[in-house]
C-alpha cells in the first residue's frame, strides 16, 4: 500500500519542478518619487473600483479625462466587497494582471500597506490635497511616515427613525444624549404602539458590530490599542465594558432583530409596506408592516425609505416623507455626536504597476476639485475637506457631516483584515445579549482577537 | 421488472407505491418550481406575508430587468465555450485512459488508478493561490484556455473512472469477431465498439458538462475580469449588487433560473440515452 | 471479469508502449493543472507563509510547526469532528434515500417512474449557486415559505430563524446537500436494479422464494458493487463541501460554530492570508480522506490485480 501510494504521489509531483521555479521572484520594494506622466499614448491603466457606489458618471468622467490628459486608456474593472481581499490577494503581487490603481474598504488598507503592495506617494501627498484630506484614512495607509494609500470617499452611519411611532409612543423630541437614546427607544420598544409581532424599538442587527461599535467608542472604549508596537485587544477595557452593557440592555429591552442579522438593508425595516405577518397566523391579515422604529444605516440608505410609489416603468420608488420619517446624527454623552465608525475607502497604486507615472495622473484626476465635488454631490463623502460643502446642506447632509465629524476608524493593525475576515467580530457581538459576565465575554474574546491583532 | 399477470394485490401496492412517487416527485422538484414560480413576480407580491404559489398575474419583467444589465449573453456564451472545451477534452483523454487501465496491464497501472482517486479528495480551497500563480506565469489569466485545462484536470479523474466501467463491459471479443470478418482494427473499433460506448461517453459527458457549468470558486480566482465572467460568476454577481440595495427576489430568481435553464434543457434533451448510460456502465463500477 | 481476460491476450502483450501512449493526455493534464499547485500546498504547508510571503518576502522554513499548531488547537479538532459527523449523516441519508428511491422506481407505474425521473434530473442540473440562492430564501426567516407554511399548520415558527443555531444550520445544510446528491445516487442504483435479470427473479420465484429472499439474495448482490462506488463518492464528496457551507454562512450564522474544513481552509488561506496553516489543514484533510476510505481502496485494488 505504502509505495502504491507513493508511486501515485510520483505522478503527480513529475515534471513539476521547472513549474515550481516560476513561482514569484522576490518582490522589489516600492520606490519613491515617480512623477506623475502623461505620456498614455497607446497604454491602457485599470482601476479596481468596488461595488457600484461610486455612480456611472464619475465612472464615465474618469475614463473620459484621463484619456484627455494622457490619450491613454482607463478600465475601469468593478469588482465585489464580498471577495475582493481575495481578489487583492492574488492579483497585487501579480506584476501582470495586478490593477494599477484600485479602491479598497478603509479597514483593509493597512493590512496591504503593511506588505508593501502599494506604492510609496508620499512625494504627490501634498499636491494631491496633504493635510486637507481626511486624516484618519490617511493614518490607515500610512507605515513609518509614509503614505501608500490615500482616502477615496467616506460615508458615515446616521440614525433613521420613524417620527409617527416614537410620537404614538409619546416621545416628540430628539434624544440629546447616548442615556436618553437608550431610553427612548426602549419606550417606543415597549410601548409597541400599533403592536407589531417582532417589533424592534432600535433595529440593531445581533451580528452589527459596525453599527453597535458606536456604543464603545462613545464610551471612551476600543476594539484594540496599540502598545509598544504590538496591538493588544482591549474589550474588557472599562469604558469599553461600559458600551457593552448598554449595548446588552438595548439588545435584550429595545431590539428584536435576528441574532445573526448583519449590517445590511436594515432600511427595508422602517417603510411601511415590507410586510411582515402578524403574530399568529389568526391576525395574518392585519395589514402590520414596519418591524422597527429606528435603524441605523449609511447615509446613502436615505434613497431607499420613504412612501412608496411606483415610476412609469412600474418599479417601486420611495419618497421621503418629513411627516413619517425623520434622522440624526447619533447622539454622544458629551455634546457632540457620538463616534460612529467611519465606512468608506482607500485608493493606492499598486507597487507592481508597470505605468505608475500614469497611476498618478489618474490620482490627480481623482484628487481634483472637479472630482471631489462630483463625489459630494452623490452623496459620498469627499476625501478633501474643503469639498465637503458639495454634500449639500439638506438634512442628510448635515447629518452626515455631523456624524463623520466625530467619526472613528477601526484599528489600523496589520492582522485587522484577518479579524473581519474570520468573523469573529460578529460572533462577539452575537453573544452580547444572552452573555451572564460581560466581562468573561470580553476578555474570552480578547484572547482571540489579540493573536489576529498582529499577524502580518 | 414488470411482471405481466399482476395479482389485485401486487396491482394495489402498485398504486400505493405510484403515490408515494408522486408525492416524493412533488417534494423534490419544489425548490425548482419556487425559482420558476417567484421569478414571475414582482418583489412586491414576494415581500408579501402570505406566498403566492401560482404565477397568477404574474410577467416576464423580472427577466427584462435582468437582461438589461446586458452581462448575462457574454457570460452565457463563455460558459458554453468553456463547457464544450471542457467535455469534448475529457472525454478523449478519459476515454482513452479508460482503454488502457481496462484492457491493459502495464507497469504503474495501479499508481494511475490510486491517482486518479486521490486527486478527487484533494480539498480544492487550498489550491487557489497556487492555480493562480500557474496561470499568471504562463499569462493565461482570464482565458479560455487556462480555465479549462485547471476543469479538464478537476473532471477528468472523475470521467476516466466512469468510463472504465463501460470500456470494460465491451467485450472484446465483439471487436475480434468483426476483425475475423475482414474489417480493419480501426474499422471494428469505430463500427462495434464505439456504438456501444455512446450511453457511456453521454453519461460521462453530462457529469462534465454539470461541473464545469456549475463551478465558481477556481473561475473567481482564475478569471478576475469582469469581461470573463462565467454564468456561476455572473449570478453571484448579480446577487451582490441586489442585495447592496434590498435583495429583489423577483430577480434574483429569474437570473438563477436563467443559469439553470440551459442545463436543464440539455439535460431533458439527453435524458434518456443518459440513464441507460448509466444503466450499462454502473455495474460494472 | 473482462478487465483480467484482456492481458491474457497473447495479441495485446507485444504493444507494450500503447498503454502509456493512452494515458499520457490525462496524466500531461493532471501534472500540468494540479502537479504544481500540489508541489506548492506541500511546500507551503511547512512555512511561515503569509500576505508577507504572497508579496514577495521569502517564507521561512519552519518543518512541523504548522502541523503541530493544528495538531495542538482544540478548535481544529472540533472542525474535524464536526465534518466527519456532516459527512457521515449526508452520506447516510442520500444513500438510504437514494436507494429507496431507486427502488421505488423500480415498482410505480411507468408514467411516476418517467415523473420522479425527470424532477430528480431538474434537481440535479441546478447550478449550485441558484440551488443554494432558492433554498436560503426557502428558509429566509422573514418571507421563506418553509415558516411560512409550519405557522400555517399552527406551529410556533412565525420570524424562526434557522441559520442562528449551529444544529439547525447544520440540519439546513444537511436538507441541501441531500436534496443535491440523491439524484446521482437514485440513477446509478437504478441503474443497477435494472440490470437484474428477470429470469433470474421469475425463476427465484418459482421455487418459492420470497419477496424479501429474493431481495437480499439476488439485487443486493447485484447492485453492491455500485452501492460502494457511490458510498465513496459520496464519502469523498461531502467531506470536502464548501460552496453550500460557505454561502450559507454568508446567508446567517455564526462562522466559528459552522465552519467545516473546507471553509475553515477557505478562511485560514483566503480570509486571514495564513496559507501555510491552510496548506496543512488540506494536506490533513487528503490523509483524512485517504484513512476514510483506505478499506475500500484496498478492496478495489486487491480487484484489480
Amino acid at each position: 500500500m505504502k509505495n502504491k501510494l507513493w508511486g501515485a504521489t510520483a505522478f503527480a509531483v513529475a515534471g513539476v519542478l521547472a513549474l515550481a521555479a516560476c513561482s514569484t521572484g522576490g518582490g522589489s520594494a516600492a520606490s519613491t518619487g515617480i512623477a506623475p506622466s502623461t505620456n498614455g499614448k497607446g497604454k491602457t491603466i485599470t482601476l479596481w473600483l468596488v461595488g457600484s457606489d461610486t455612480p456611472d458618471a464619475l465612472r464615465t468622467y474618469l475614463t473620459t479625462e484621463f484619456n484627455k490628459e494622457t490619450k491613454g486608456t482607463l478600465k475601469i474593472e468593478q469588482q465585489d466587497w464580498s471577495d475582493i481581499v481575495t481578489k487583492l490577494t492574488t492579483s497585487l503581487p501579480d506584476k501582470n494582471n495586478t490593477p494599477d490603481v484600485t479602491e479598497m474598504g478603509n479597514t483593509q488598507s493597512p493590512t496591504f500597506t503593511n506588505v508593501g503592495a502599494f506604492l510609496d506617494i508620499s512625494s504627490q501627498y501634498k499636491a494631491l490635497g496633504g493635510p486637507k484630506l481626511l486624516q484618519s484614512f490617511v493614518a490607515a495607509g500610512e507605515v513609518n511616515g509614509k503614505n501608500y494609500t490615500l482616502p477615496y470617499y467616506f460615508g458615515s452611519r446616521y440614525v433613521f427613525y420613524r417620527k409617527d411611532v416614537w410620537a404614538k409612543a409619546g416621545i416628540t423630541s430628539v434624544p440629546t444624549t447616548l442615556t436618553e437614546f437608550n431610553k427612548d427607544v426602549a419606550t417606543v420598544a415597549a410601548a409597541n404602539p400599533d403592536n407589531i409581532a417582532n417589533f424592534s424599538g432600535f433595529y440593531l442587527g445581533g451580528q452589527d458590530w459596525r453599527d453597535g461599535i458606536s456604543w464603545i467608542f462613545a464610551n471612551g472604549g476600543d476594539i484594540a490599542k496599540e502598545k509598544g508596537g504590538k496591538w493588544v485587544a482591549s474589550l474588557d477595557d472599562p469604558n469599553t465594558l461600559k458600551g457593552l452593557a448598554q449595548l446588552q440592555d438595548i439588545y435584550k429591552n429595545a431590539d428584536n432583530a435576528p441574532g445573526d442579522a448583519q449590517d445590511s438593508n436594515q432600511y427595508i425595516y422602517i417603510n411601511n409596506d415590507d410586510s411582515i405577518a402578524g403574530k399568529t397566523s389568526a391576525d395574518a391579515a392585519t395589514p402590520v408592516s414596519l418591524s422597527a422604529a429606528t435603524i441605523m444605516a449609511p447615509g446613502w440608505a436615505h434613497w431607499s425609505i420613504g412612501d412608496k410609489g411606483t415610476d412609469a416603468k412600474g418599479a417601486v420608488t420611495r419618497t421621503w416623507n418629513d411627516a413619517t420619517f425623520g434622522n440624526f446624527a447619533l447622539p454622544g454623552n458629551d455634546g457632540k455626536a457620538a463616534p460612529v465608525f467611519a465606512g468608506g475607502s482607500n485608493i493606492g497604486i499598486s507597487a507592481k504597476s508597470k505605468n505608475p507615472g500614469l497611476a498618478e495622473t489618474l490620482l490627480k484626476i481623482i484628487f481634483s476639485p472637479t472630482y471631489q465635488q462630483m463625489l459630494g454631490k452623490n452623496g459620498l463623502g469627499p476625501a478633501n475637506s474643503d469639498y465637503t460643502s458639495a454634500l449639500g446642506s439638506d438634512q442628510f447632509a448635515s447629518a452626515l457631516i455631523a456624524s463623520s465629524s466625530n467619526s472613528k476608524l477601526t484599528p489600523a493593525a496589520p492582522g485587522w483584515a484577518s479579524v473581519e475576515a474570520s468573523g469573529v467580530m460578529e460572533e462577539f457581538f452575537s453573544k452580547i445579549k444572552d452573555s451572564t459576565d460581560l466581562t468573561a465575554l470580553a476578555k474570552e474574546y480578547d484572547a482571540k482577537i489579540t493573536p489576529m491583532l498582529n499577524t502580518k | 421488472m414488470t411482471t405481466i399477470r399482476l395479482r389485485p394485490r401486487v396491482r394495489r401496492s402498485k398504486v400505493l407505491y405510484s403515490i408515494i412517487g408522486v408525492v416524493v416527485a412533488l417534494i423534490w422538484v419544489f425548490p425548482v418550481y419556487w425559482m420558476l414560480n417567484s421569478s414571475l413576480l414582482s418583489n412586491v407580491v414576494l415581500q408579501d406575508a402570505t406566498p403566492t404559489f401560482l404565477p397568477i398575474g404574474g410577467s416576464f419583467a423580472n427577466f427584462s430587468a435582468v437582461f438589461a444589465g446586458g452581462t448575462f449573453f457574454p457570460a452565457l456564451g463563455m460558459s458554453v465555450v468553456i463547457a464544450l472545451i471542457v467535455v469534448v477534452l475529457c472525454l478523449l483523454f478519459a476515454f482513452l485512459a479508460a482503454l488502457a487501465i481496462s484492457r491493459f496491464r502495464f507497469r504503474g497501472r495501479k499508481a494511475f488508478v490510486l491517482a486518479v482517486l486521490l486527486i478527487q479528495m484533494l480539498p480544492a480551497e487550498g489550491l487557489f493561490i497556487a492555480q493562480y500563480k500557474l496561470l499568471s506565469s504562463v499569462g493565461l489569466l482570464n482565458s479560455v484556455i487556462g480555465i479549462s485545462v485547471l476543469y479538464t484536470a478537476s473532471v477528468v479523474p472523475f470521467t476516466i473512472w466512469m468510463l472504465r466501467g463501460f470500456v470494460a463491459g465491451i467485450p472484446i471479443e465483439l471487436e475480434e469477431a468483426a476483425m475475423v470478418d475482414g474489417l480493419s482494427r480501426t474499422q471494428a473499433f469505430l463500427r462495434i465498439t464505439f456504438p456501444l460506448l455512446a450511453p457511456g461517453l453521454i453519461a460521462s459527458g453530462v457529469y462534465a458538462f454539470l461541473q464545469v457549468w456549475n463551478e465558481f470558486t477556481i473561475a473567481l480566482v482564475v478569471l478576475p475580469d469582469n469581461a470573463s465572467a462565467t454564468l456561476p460568476l455572473w449570478l453571484q454577481g448579480f446577487i451582490q449588487q441586489s442585495a447592496s440595495r434590498a435583495t429583489d427576489w423577483g430577480q434574483v430568481m429569474a437570473a438563477s433560473t436563467l443559469v439553470a435553464v440551459p442545463v436543464i434543457i440539455f439535460f431533458l434533451f439527453v435524458q434518456g440515452r443518459m440513464t441507460s448510460g448509466l444503466v450499462s456502465g454502473a455495474v460494472k463500477g | 471479469m473482462t478487465a483480467d481476460l484482456a492481458p491474457k491476450r497473447s495479441g495485446r502483450r507485444r504493444i507494450t508502449g500503447t498503454p502509456y501512449a493512452l494515458i499520457i493526455p490525462a496524466v500531461a493534464v493532471l501534472v500540468l493543472a494540479m502537479g504544481y499547485p500540489l508541489v506548492w500546498q506541500l511546500i507551503t504547508s511547512t512555512q511561515q507563509f503569509g500576505l508577507a510571503q504572497q508579496f514577495g518576502q521569502a517564507a521561512p522554513f519552519v518543518g512541523l510547526q504548522n502541523y503541530i499548531t493544528l495538531a495542538t488547537d482544540p478548535y481544529m479538532w472540533t472542525v474535524v469532528a464536526r465534518s466527519v459527523l456532516f459527512c457521515a449523516a449526508c452520506a447516510a441519508i442520500t444513500m438510504v434515500i437514494g436507494t429507496l428511491l431507486a427502488l421505488l422506481m423500480n415498482v410505480v407505474a411507468r408514467w411516476v417512474r418517467l415523473l420522479l425521473q425527470i424532477t430528480l434530473l431538474l434537481a440535479w442540473a441546478m447550478p449550485v449557486v441558484a440551488a443554494m440562492t432558492v433554498w436560503t430564501w426557502l428558509f429566509n426567516l422573514r418571507s421563506g415559505v418553509i415558516n411560512w407554511m409550519l405557522t400555517a399548520i399552527g406551529l410556533p415558527f412565525h420570524g424562526h430563524n434557522w441559520l442562528i443555531e449551529p444544529l439547525s444550520f447544520f440540519g439546513v445544510a444537511v436538507i441541501i446537500v441531500v436534496w443535491m446528491s440523491v439524484p446521482f445516487v437514485a440513477f446509478s442504483i437504478y441503474a443497477g436494479l435494472t440490470q437484474v435479470s428477470e429470469e433470474v427473479m421469475e425463476a427465484a420465484s418459482i421455487d418459492g422464494a420470497s419477496a424479501r429472499q429474493r431481495f437480499f439474495s439476488i439485487t443486493v448482490p447485484m447492485i453492491r458493487p455500485v452501492i460502494a462506488i457511490v458510498l465513496l463518492l459520496q464519502v469523498i464528496w461531502d467531506l470536502r463541501v464548501f460552496t453550500q457551507i460557505k454561502l450559507l454562512q454568508t446567508a446567517g450564522s455564526v462562522k466559528s460554530e459552522t465552519n467545516l474544513l473546507g471553509t475553515y481552509i477557505y478562511q485560514l488561506g483566503t480570509g486571514s492570508s495564513d496559507f501555510g496553516l491552510a496548506s496543512a489543514v488540506s494536506v490533513f484533510v487528503l490523509a483524512l480522506t485517504i484513512v476514510i476510505s483506505a478499506f475500500y481502496v484496498r478492496s478495489m485494488l486487491k480487484e484489480e490485480s
